[in-house]
């Protein structure tokens, strides 16, 4: 089924075409990150993504010692819509080096 | 009057000069600060970029590598031409 | 054109709205538009502690701009229906 035609990068948004039912890695803004298998998605980067986690990166000042700390916090939801608005950047996880 | 040839002469217009570098390094900087480092695949007329090889910076310091980018234009702020040679085997 | 058509077929079933401002709301979808603005019936504020002036709050329309994720039933998701949307919207909008 797949021909040349379907199988080469032509313009961006080829690479979600491919990464279709592939887990994927997607940036968003205020610091989130998500993992999960992309199984719809629009010209604008709406997602539907499936088995998803989640991490959200938050940075403290402590009050004495002015050090930065760095929190992660992570969770698991079963079936996401993500407005594309939010994206940064997606990248097919298993290709990432 | 002459067509956008955009091979490596003279670069006319913004269009001519996106299409003249695709197949390069550059560096594409985003409104928040980070840069992205990496081969450039292709874009389009939003600035959606794909990019390969691309190494993410942070205040300078690299915090990710990625095989494959693809890179929502409205966050892009620009995308420069780099000298840097990348390793061999792309 | 996609997700409006997936979200008006998800129309009386229960999803979770979480906002740009981290506010989540749990409610009965009751409709959705081309903006994919949602309007939401018998809500609840999930973090109810966190945001107490919501409490009253039972129904309620949402811009969709401030959306950030929506999480959706598992029993809202048929993945092979969505495939072939996204396919199908892949060759005609790209």
């Amino acid at each position: 089924m797949a021909t040349e035609e379907e199988s080469t990068v032509r313009e961006p948004l080829d690479l979600i075409r491919l990464s279709l039912d592939e887990r994927i890695y997607v940036k968003l803004r205020s610091d989130r990150e998500l993992r999960g298998k992309l199984h719809a998605y629009d010209q604008h980067l709406n997602m539907i993504l499936g088995d998803v986690e989640e991490v959200i990166t938050t940075v403290e000042i402590d009050d004495e010692t002015y050090e930065e700390i760095v929190r992660t916090t992570r969770r698991t939801v079963p079936f996401l819509f993500v407005r594309g608005d939010g994206v940064i950047l997606v990248s097919p996880p298993l290709r990432t080096a | 009057m002459s067509g956008g040839s955009g091979g490596g002469g003279a670069v006319k217009t913004p269009a001519d000069f996106l299409k003249s570098i695709r197949g390069r390094p550059v560096v594409v900087k985003l409104n928040s600060g980070v840069d992205y480092r990496g081969i450039l695949a292709c874009l389009d007329g939003y600035m959606n970029i794909a990019m390969e090889q691309t190494e993410e910076y942070v205040n300078g310091q690299l915090k990710n590598k990625y095989g494959d980018a693809f890179i929502r234009g409205n966050n892009v702020l620009y995308i420069s031409t780099s000298k840097r040679t990348l390793a061999e085997g792309a | 054109m996609l997700f409006f058509s997936y979200f008006k077929e998800l129309v009386g079933k229960e999803v979770t709205v979480e906002l740009k401002n981290d506010l989540a709301i749990r409610g009965i979808l009751h409709s959705v538009d081309q903006y994919l603005n949602i309007k939401l019936e018998n809500t609840r504020v999930v973090d109810q502690d966190k945001y107490p002036h919501m409490l009253s709050v039972r129904n309620c329309f949402i811009r969709g701009s401030v959306v950030r994720y929506v999480q959706l039933p598992p029993d809202g998701v048929d993945i092979d229906i969505l495939h072939d949307a996204t396919r199908r919207e892949a060759r005609g909008g790209g």
